[in-house]
């Protein structure tokens, strides 16, 4: 993408003369010396209050702390690629009771779809941790997280996959159907093998929303990233290097399965559904 | 609890939660539109400082959980010397998200309009305002309905982290858990809250779809 958004922003603009080469470095030295002027306040507010002082960030030179955050980035991990699992499969058959010309199968299937759109992950997360229970259900603090990312990311998903249907060329369908093929068989044999492929890199990019989700994991007290962090604070009381650290990490593992997305996009010529 | 009872009892809260949800959506919405348009400007603008920290600010916004910042701006914004009210911090968090990607929106709707319309209206004479005037942001706003419209709703449903913290009165998650840690309130606290978001999603989507049918353009 962002070789094509680059040209495009250079686009916009003639090749300048020396008059507007001069305005655009002066606003380019302006700029420049405002975004330092920026950092540097930033920084100094972190001095100013103290939180620079070597207390608050030495603890993150032993082994102990980054063993621990990587056993919370694990659960981290775990919870995602599970809650994952659920919603690819949940999200697929969603999408065939949807796309299905029974109307028993495709009204609830819309329905669910829906629900799972509109609703934040946080109150499914506090459904299953709160609600739930009172009917006598007990979970272990896994499923607790695990299962709402799952369901919340499942009706995304569905649309992402209708999409990719959608994708296939109605040629193909028809030329199926010329040859007798059964509906179920088409839809195997011939749509869902290219639909599949039309949604990976939209998959991909997906998959940062079901990571961003499982941070609520603390909620349910299960040791995932951002529950250790917390456990670290109150050991150490270095909240704000703490917290610091950890956004960054978040920042950078998201960054990097959008970046994988956008790489996969761009080799096999799929757009990414958003 | 039957349902009866429990809309006797928290019906008028139930109320003051959805109204306090959508007061923050339309806030943090309007302010992180706004905000969207300043940061797509600085990334086309030809002022490289500000073309890269437009990017950084996206990069950085669109890849964070939405909880692990509220939790920033609540715990340790305090520490560097900054306090702000609870619903503040919530707005502010869910602005901060949403612009990020109102402004990738933006892009792609600036990069769907292609080289050659811009070469074209070059060579009829065209200056970079009239160009950006007449032919950039009109069909740029005008692809950009659709993924705004799906931003709106996410806008409704990042406002959910504000259960997070003790907001009065508490938006519709919040009330949930509110209830649920006082009595059994049973499946219908749930549903109820679940059906404030998604009728107020299928209003914002309903109004979209209908805006991006007049407005559309098709290719």
């Amino acid at each position: 993408m962002s070789a094509q958004t680059t040209s495009m922003r250079d686009a916009l603009y003639e090749a300048p003369g020396p008059k507007t080469r001069r305005r655009i470095l002066i606003g380019t030295v302006i700029a420049g010396i405002l975004v330092c002027l920026l950092v540097f306040l930033v920084v100094r507010q972190f001095y100013v209050t103290g939180q620079l002082s070597p207390k608050y960030w030495s603890f993150f030179t032993r082994p102990t702390t980054w063993r621990f955050l990587w056993d919370g980035f694990l659960g981290t991990l775990k919870v995602a690629a599970v809650a994952g699992a659920i919603s690819l499969v949940l999200g697929l058959v969603l999408m065939l009771c949807r796309t299905s010309h029974l109307k028993a199968l495709n009204v609830p299937a819309r329905i669910v779809i829906e629900f799972f759109r509109g609703v934040p992950s946080l109150l499914l997360v506090y459904f299953f941790f709160l609600v739930v229970p009172q009917y006598g259900i007990k979970m272990s603090s896994f499923w607790m997280i695990t299962l709402p990312v799952g369901l919340a990311a499942s009706g995304v998903l569905a649309e992402v996959f209708r999409a990719g249907v959608n994708a296939v060329p109605k040629g193909q369908v028809e030329a199926a159907m010329s040859l007798g093929m059964r509906p179920s068989k088409i839809t195997f044999k011939i749509v869902l093998p290219q639909a599949i492929r039309f949604v990976i890199p939209s998959l991909i990019s997906q998959f940062v929303v079901v990571v961003k989700d499982t941070t609520v994991a603390y909620v349910v007290s299960y040791p995932d990233l951002l529950q250790n962090a917390r456990v670290l604070i109150s050991n150490y009381d270095a909240l704000v290097s703490t917290y610091f650290v950890i956004a960054v990490i978040y920042i950078i593992v998201n960054y990097l399965i959008n970046r994988a997305a956008v790489t996969v996009s761009r080799r096999t010529g799929v757009k990414i559904i958003k | 609890m039957g349902i009866s009872e429990l809309w006797a009892t928290y019906g008028g809260m139930y109320l003051q939660a959805l109204l306090t949800t959508w007061a923050m959506t339309a806030v943090s919405y309007v302010i992180a539109m706004a905000l969207a348009v300043l940061i797509t400007v600085m990334r086309v603008c030809p002022i490289r400082p500000l073309r890269v920290l437009g990017d950084f600010y996206v990069q950085v916004f669109r890849n964070i959980a939405g909880i692990c910042l509220l939790i920033i701006i609540v715990y340790a914004l305090p520490n560097l010397g900054l306090t702000l009210p609870y619903r503040t911090c919530v707005i502010v968090a869910t602005v901060l998200l949403v612009s990020a990607f109102g402004s990738e929106n933006f892009m792609s709707g600036i990069n769907t309009i292609g080289i050659g319309q811009i070469e074209a209206a070059r060579s009829i004479g065209l200056g970079f305002s009239q160009t950006l005037r007449l032919v950039v942001i009109p069909q740029a706003l005008r692809s950009a309905v659709l993924p705004m419209t799906n931003l709106a709703i996410a806008c409704l449903l990042t406002t959910a982290i504000g259960s997070q913290v003790p907001l009065s009165p508490p938006e519709l998650t919040g009330l949930v858990s509110y209830i649920n840690t006082r009595t059994t309130g049973g499946i219908a606290t749930f549903l109820i809250s679940a059906l404030g978001y998604v009728g107020t999603a299928l209003v914002i989507g309903f109004v979209g779809n209908r805006i991006d049918r007049k407005v559309r353009i098709l290719r």
